[in-house]
Formats: C-alpha cells, sequence, structure tokens
C-alpha cells in the first residue's frame, strides 16, 4: 500500500503534494467492492442492470430494489454505499422536481447528469463533508414529442404564428446514459459498467459494439444482452448468490411508453434464461477445447 | 441632475414629468383574490354500480367572451382517478402540476399497489383549498373528485374554494348545481342504495342529456365536451363529444327571437 | 493498519475504502440485547429482551408502538432509537392527515435510513448508535425491515439483532420456510423461540424481560382491517410464554448483570 497518504489522505478536500484528493481515491475503493451494476444505451432504449449479491437468506426476495426513478422516464442505480446511493437518488428527485417547477416540462438527462455531477464534486471541496461513495449509472429517455407544458389545458391556436414546429427535421429526444464518479466526474456512455465485476462486464458491453451507428441491437436483445453480461460479471463473486435486477426505458411508441419501468417478470425470467444457457455453453465450449487437445 | 436614492434608475422628472408615486401608497387592500379571471363552467359526476361517469365542456371564458374552446378541464390521475375542474383556469393548473408532483412521488415507491386513491386525493386537495381560504387568498375553483376508494367502491366527492366538501350519489358544480343535479337526482330516488341499481348506460345518458340542457340554458357553456367513464379497469376518457340532437325549436316562443316582437 | 488515524470522524474514508465511525456505531446495536422480528402473510411480530440497570431499576423498553399499523424494536441507544421512533410518528401523522391514510412502510423507513446516512456524511454529526427492526402493515400486507446506523434499511423475512443474535438468526434461517403460512399464534411461537436461543447460558425469559408486539392484516366483510399494533408487556406476556416456551419457574424476572444502555 504505497499510497497511504502519510497525512495527505486524513481529510477531504486536501491536495496531496502530486495533486491528488486521497479521500476520493478511497471513496472509489468503497465502490469498487460493491456489486456489478451496467448501463446499455441503444436507439430505442437504455437498459440498466443490477448485481445484487445476497448478504443473508433472511432478506425478501424481490423487494430491495436497487434501481430508483427519477422523475418519470429516468432511471439511476448505484454501485458502492447504498445508503450514499440512496442520497444521491433523492438529490436527483429534488432536481428533478425543481426543474419541473421552474420550466413546467422534465429535466433533460444531460442537465440532470449535470446537476447530480456538480452534487457530487462539492462533497469533494470541503474537509466538513466526505465524498460520495457510490458510482451512479444515470439512463433515461428525452422525450421526442412535442409534450408542451406541464398543466397544458388546450392546444393553441391551429394556425398562424405562436404555433408549433411541426417540421420533422427538427428531432428532439432520443435516449441518454451517463456514469458519475465519486469525484463528480461524468461521461456519457454507450455502455457503462461498475462495480466488482466491472472489468468483465466491460469486456463484454465493448464487444456488442454499441457506439457503431449499424448497431441493430433491439431493446429486448439489449435486455438479454445485460442479463448475460452481469451473470458473466459475477463470476467474479461466484461463492456468494445474487438477485438480478433490471429496469429499461424506451421511446414513446416502445414497450414502456417513455416510462422507467421494471422489466415485465416473464421477461426477466427469459433473460435470465438465456442468461445461464450461454453461459453453460461457454463452459461445454471450453470442455470441448480440452478434449480436442 | 438628482443624485439621491429615490432618484436612482428613474427617469428625470423634468423630461418626462413628476413621477407618480400613488402606487406606494394604496390604503387599498388587495382585490385580485376576490375574483377569478378566465373560468369554466359546471362539471357533473353520477355514480353507477361499476363506477363513476364526470363530464365537463371544454370552454374557457373570459367574463362573457369565449376565450377557449379546446380546454381540457377533466383530468386523469393514476391509476383510476379522474378529477374535473370548474372555475379559474390558471388555478386549475396550478392544482394539475400539485398533483403531478404527487404522482411523481407516489411512483417512487417500489410498487405501484400503494397509489392514492380518490378518496386520498380529496382528502389532500381539501385540505389544500382550506388552508388557501384561511390564507385569504383561495384557489378558485370548484372540482369534482371521481373515481374509487380503499374498499374498491365507486367515489364521487366535491371540494370548493371555501374548503367545503361534499359526497354523493350524484353531484355537479357552478350551474349544474342547479340545473343539473335535480334531473341527475331522477336516477336516485333512494340516494346511496339507488347506485348499485344504476347502469353505465344510465349514467352516461343522463349525463348527456343534462349536458344538452345546460347548453341551452347556461350563457357561459359550450356544446363540445369531455366525458370520462371510470370503472376498475382504469379510464375511458373522451375529449370531443358534441351534443346530439339539440332541439331549438323553442326559440321562437322567447320574446325577442324569432317573428313574435312581444 | 492505522485504524486510528481514520477513525476520528465519520467524514474520514480509510484506505480500504472503510467508514470506522459507522462501523463503531454498529457495533453499539451488538451491545444491545437482542430483538427478533419476523413476518407472515398476515402477521409481523417482533420480541425482545430487556434488561435493567440495577435490580431495583425498570426494564428498559425495546418496543415501540408508531402508529397503529406501525412498530419498532430497538438495539443499541436508546435514546438515539426515541429521537427516529418520534420522528416517524410524526411522519405517521402527517400521512393520516394530508391523504387519510396510513403511512406506507416503506416510505417512512427510507425516511429514517435517509436522515442515518446524512449524519455519515457530515461533520460534527455522528451516526445514530441504534438498529432499528420495524414492522408494519401497509396496502401491499405485512412488512419487516432492518434499519442499521449506516442508514441501509433492507426488506427482511425474519431478522434478529442486538448481543448474540446469531443464535436467533440461525434459528429464523432454519425455520425460514414455515413462517410465510404461519398462523398469528405459530409466529409468535418462533419469535420467542427464536429469541430464547439468544439468551445467555443461565437466563432466561420472564415476565419482566420480555417483551412481545404483534400487528395483522386480515379481512373483514370483504374489506380489508388492520389489526392494530398490540404489545404484550409484564403479566400479559405470561400466558403466552407459558403456552410457547418452557421455563422452570415464573414471574420472578432475574435482573442482568450491570450492563449499559440496552
Amino acid at each position: 500500500m504505497t499510497s497511504i497518504g502519510t497525512g495527505y489522505d486524513l481529510s477531504n478536500s486536501v491536495f496531496s503534494p502530486d495533486g491528488r484528493n486521497f479521500q476520493v481515491e478511497y471513496a472509489v475503493k468503497a465502490v469498487e467492492s460493491g456489486g456489478t451494476c451496467i448501463g446499455i444505451r441503444t436507439k430505442h432504449g437504455v437498459v440498466l442492470a443490477c448485481e445484487k449479491i445476497i448478504s443473508s437468506k433472511l432478506l425478501k426476495p424481490g423487494c430491495n430494489k436497487r434501481i430508483s426513478t427519477v422523475d418519470r422516464s429516468a432511471g439511476i442505480v448505484t454501485s458502492g454505499l447504498l445508503p450514499d446511493g440512496r442520497h444521491l437518488t433523492s438529490r436527483g428527485r429534488d432536481e428533478a422536481s425543481s426543474w419541473r417547477q421552474t420550466y413546467k416540462a422534465p429535466i433533460p438527462l444531460s442537465s440532470l447528469a449535470s446537476r447530480l455531477g456538480g452534487y457530487v464534486q462539492a462533497y469533494t471541496l470541503y474537509s466538513s463533508v466526505r465524498p460520495f461513495g457510490v458510482t451512479a449509472i444515470l439512463g433515461g429517455w428525452d422525450s421526442e414529442a412535442e409534450s408542451g407544458v406541464d398543466g397544458q389545458v388546450g392546444n393553441g391556436p391551429a394556425a398562424g404564428a405562436g404555433g408549433k414546429v411541426d417540421d420533422p427535421s427538427v428531432k428532439r429526444g432520443g435516449p441518454a446514459l451517463y456514469m458519475i464518479e465519486p469525484s463528480g466526474l461524468y461521461w456519457g456512455y454507450y455502455g457503462a459498467a461498475t462495480g466488482k465485476g466491472r472489468q468483465a462486464a466491460k469486456a463484454e458491453l465493448e464487444k456488442l459494439d454499441l457506439n457503431s451507428p449499424d448497431c441493430a441491437l433491439s431493446l429486448k436483445d439489449a435486455v438479454l444482452e445485460a442479463a448475460r453480461i452481469i451473470y458473466v460479471a459475477h463470476e467474479d463473486s461466484k461463492d456468494k448468490e445474487f438477485e438480478l435486477e433490471l429496469t429499461w426505458i424506451s421511446a414513446l411508441d416502445g414497450p414502456t411508453k417513455g416510462r422507467h419501468e421494471h422489466v415485465p417478470k416473464e421477461l426477466l425470467e427469459e433473460a435470465e434464461k438465456h442468461a445461464k444457457k450461454s453461459l453453460e455453453g461457454d463452459d461445454e465450449d471450453e470442455d470441448d477445447d480440452e478434449m480436442e487437445e | 441632475m438628482n443624485h439621491y436614492p429615490q432618484a436612482w434608475g428613474r427617469p428625470r422628472n423634468d423630461v418626462y414629468g413628476p413621477y407618480d408615486h400613488s402606487y406606494t401608497h394604496s390604503a387599498m387592500p388587495k382585490t385580485h383574490t376576490q375574483s377569478p379571471a378566465v373560468t369554466g363552467t359546471s362539471v357533473l359526476g353520477v355514480k353507477f354500480k361499476d363506477g363513476v361517469v364526470i363530464a365537463a365542456d371544454n370552454l374557457a371564458s373570459y367574463g362573457s367572451l369565449a376565450r377557449f374552446t379546446d380546454v381540457k378541464r377533466i383530468r386523469t390521475f393514476a391509476p383510476n382517478t379522474v378529477i374535473g375542474f370548474g372555475g379559474d383556469v390558471s388555478d386549475m393548473q396550478y392544482l394539475d402540476r400539485l398533483l403531478q408532483t404527487l404522482e411523481i412521488n407516489e411512483n417512487y415507491l417500489s410498487s405501484s399497489e400503494h397509489s392514492l386513491n380518490a378518496r386520498n386525493l380529496h382528502t389532500y386537495l381539501s385540505k389544500v383549498m382550506y388552508k388557501r381560504r384561511s390564507d385569504f387568498n383561495p384557489l378558485w375553483n370548484m372540482m369534482l373528485i371521481a373515481g374509487f376508494d380503499e374498499d374498491e367502491k365507486p367515489f364521487l366527492a366535491s371540494a370548493d374554494l371555501l374548503g367545503t366538501t361534499f359526497s354523493s350519489p350524484t353531484l355537479a358544480t357552478g350551474f349544474g348545481a342547479h340545473l343539473a343535479q335535480p334531473l341527475l337526482r331522477r336516477l336516485m330516488p333512494n340516494d346511496e342504495e339507488s347506485v348499485k341499481d344504476v347502469t353505465k348506460e344510465q349514467a352516461v345518458d343522463a349525463v348527456r342529456a343534462c349536458m344538452k340542457v345546460l347548453f341551452y340554458r347556461d350563457a357561459r357553456s359550450m356544446d363540445k365536451y369531455s366525458i370520462a367513464v371510470i370503472t376498475k379497469d382504469g379510464v375511458d376518457l373522451k375529449e370531443d363529444e358534441k351534443l346530439e340532437n339539440q332541439s331549438w325549436a323553442f326559440a321562437d316562443q322567447i320574446r325577442g327571437y324569432g317573428t313574435q316582437v312581444n | 493498519m492505522f485504524r486510528n488515524n481514520y477513525d476520528n470522524d465519520s467524514v474520514t474514508f480509510s484506505p480500504q475504502g472503510r467508514i470506522f465511525q459507522v462501523e463503531y456505531a454498529q457495533e453499539a446495536v451488538k451491545q444491545g440485547s437482542v430483538v427478533v422480528g419476523l413476518v407472515s402473510k398476515t402477521h409481523v411480530v417482533l420480541t425482545a429482551v430487556k434488561r435493567n440497570a440495577e435490580e431495583l431499576s425498570s426494564y428498559q423498553k425495546k418496543i415501540v408502538g408508531v402508529d397503529d399499523h406501525l412498530g419498532v424494536a430497538l438495539a443499541g441507544l436508546a435514546s438515539d432509537a426515541r429521537v427516529l421512533s418520534n420522528f416517524m410518528k410524526q411522519q405517521s401523522l402527517a400521512s393520516k392527515l394530508s391523504y387519510g391514510r396510513p403511512i406506507p412502510v416503506e416510505r417512512v423507513v427510507n425516511m429514517i435510513g435517509d436522515r442515518a446516512q446524512s449524519s455519515t456524511q457530515h461533520y460534527g454529526k455522528r451516526p445514530y448508535g441504534v438498529g432499528l427492526l420495524v414492522g408494519g402493515v401497509d396496502d401491499l400486507g405485512p412488512h419487516l425491515f432492518e434499519f442499521s446506523p449506516s442508514g441501509l434499511t433492507q426488506e427482511m423475512l425474519a431478522c434478529a439483532i442486538g448481543a448474540r443474535s446469531q443464535m436467533a438468526r440461525t434459528y429464523l434461517e432454519r425455520h425460514l420456510d414455515k413462517f410465510a403460512d404461519c398462523s398469528r399464534e405459530e409466529l409468535i411461537k418462533h419469535g420467542l423461540l427464536a429469541l430464547k436461543e439468544s439468551l445467555a447460558q443461565d437466563k432466561e425469559l420472564t415476565v419482566d424481560n420480555t417483551s412481545l408486539a404483534v400487528i395483522g392484516v386480515g379481512s373483514k366483510e370483504g374489506k380489508r382491517r388492520v389489526e392494530n399494533f398490540k404489545m404484550y408487556d409484564g403479566q400479559e406476556v405470561g400466558p403466552l410464554l407459558e403456552a410457547n416456551v418452557e421455563t422452570s419457574g415464573t414471574g420472578e424476572g432475574e435482573g442482568d448483570a450491570m450492563e449499559t444502555d440496552s
């Protein structure tokens, strides 16, 4: 452990001689030991998935949900210290609510990510607080409809000035996926992974080629892939049992109608079966290879 | 040049005339809270054995001007509660946003089985209305809340700008309370006991008939309206209904219209 | 390692990414006497072993009724538990006042979880030194939540916290499959037997040192009825103990050796 700060790591907001904030780096360590979380962004929607390690047989299955909704069409999943994750989700909800009150419209995901990133970064500035021990993956769908304003009563005049822009070349809305780290740094992603099994998960996500414009992954395929990747990432903690949680947000004409929802039970079961089968398939291939040798 | 603070930021008196300070010492109290601006008229509601029917026309009047003709005064709240607003439209929008915030927050609970039913929303709204009236700044509305209560029975109640609440098998706001209620009450000879004998078709027909009467007699109404039928399966909301089979034949007997002069 | 450098306050991460002050707070929970909670499809039961500071002093109350449909059992610093349970009482009242409905258990538990988390992230505050088992019923049925000083709240099928609680947890894990279909009496029996497992060698459950609470949900005339929070303390526990737990004598509770808090 070469980086035992020698005095520069006892307080938040303190720079070490080589320009590091050790408390933030230690916070990242807390994230690294948490359950794996991933997000996949496709043209048709976003999928979030979470590996919930079962710490006790006494836990009620299917109840302790880790992926939370912010406003209606965004979801947030955190890896690391779970109470800090709830604090961040709470803040996200407050930001969305205050945006709605000011602008009478849902918060665009880029603005939400920016607000949350700024909030997390603020907790790295003062010694009277500690950094968040979570990395958050934020996914959602910005509505493509001319949604008007909250509380709108009518549609306005059908012709003349002050009307809507019905020009089809004006494109609005679409999928969004962001990942925010304990330092407050965040980027937009096509595929994001954090937690214990992130290396394995990242490798699998790269194979999906999500950023290519020819990527033909449908939303349902993304759900199946997300489940499979969690199972692959779980290999790192094989000795412990886990519960898979999957959520998705589709376009307005898709299965969730633009809302962030948990994946329906049938699809969840199908995804788990598909994931388990492909893992077995891999094992069989390995056995075949060995036999051939 | 007057450099004193009271002149900062103000146009010069010698160029624009003396400054009008009358706005600072108004002995008059605020009166904008005493009248609504853009208003909607009646809302009607009737319970039937499997649910509730609620209807309101699509007009927002600015005094006697029929200002906005596509106003949706019936608003849905998940999963099967409907609120119809009569009265000031901007206050209706405020309440609508308030209820939307409530709905988003309820959605944060991990299961949708917790959602607020119509009775909970009515309790909440009546407290909001009463609080505003006690602040001498009322939300100038009278609204009907329709849906189901915690025992899955049809629920219909009203709350108004004074914080007064009513619950009854048939309810109406505004002009409807005078003109439509007697007609709707014909369906319910035994009050609450009659609800189980009323079918959906009877309730909807009664409401449509009353909307026609209101268009005949309420000067601030319109012939296009929205009607919602709420059952356990959800809300069936139709927003562009037109009144049918209107009979204006009586008009020629009204003095001053038609051929009669006296 | 250098544990003592990184454990002065809760705003310091250790190099391994742990917050020692929170872990120390969790030790305070382990010092308290054991409490057990378990849930079936219709009921939730909380049981507790009470301690007294001296022979002649009263026994520390371990179970607090928060509302008709909610109760908590505490282990650790009782004064911290009081602060949290008072907050829960206020929130329950507010929900009843605003919406006319009892607060969903998940919501109130998340609220105390967030309060606890905030004391682990800001300087000058200390983590709550108490663990709670929150039992309650709502539209979804009966629930049991475990609350810990870190702010982590989890829904459980059964749980035990406090001194020697591992023995109780082992009992609960062994019988886990039976709980869902247990009747009220069977659930109470399991709760008391699990509690007994955690007692020290020479100790017994008596009317003085045992307390028990039950909340349930059932249906009467088709309506969902809540069986209100009922606590059994003192002599009331007697019949339950006799029925479920074999004791060598009744009535005389012997105080435990002097221990701090409860």
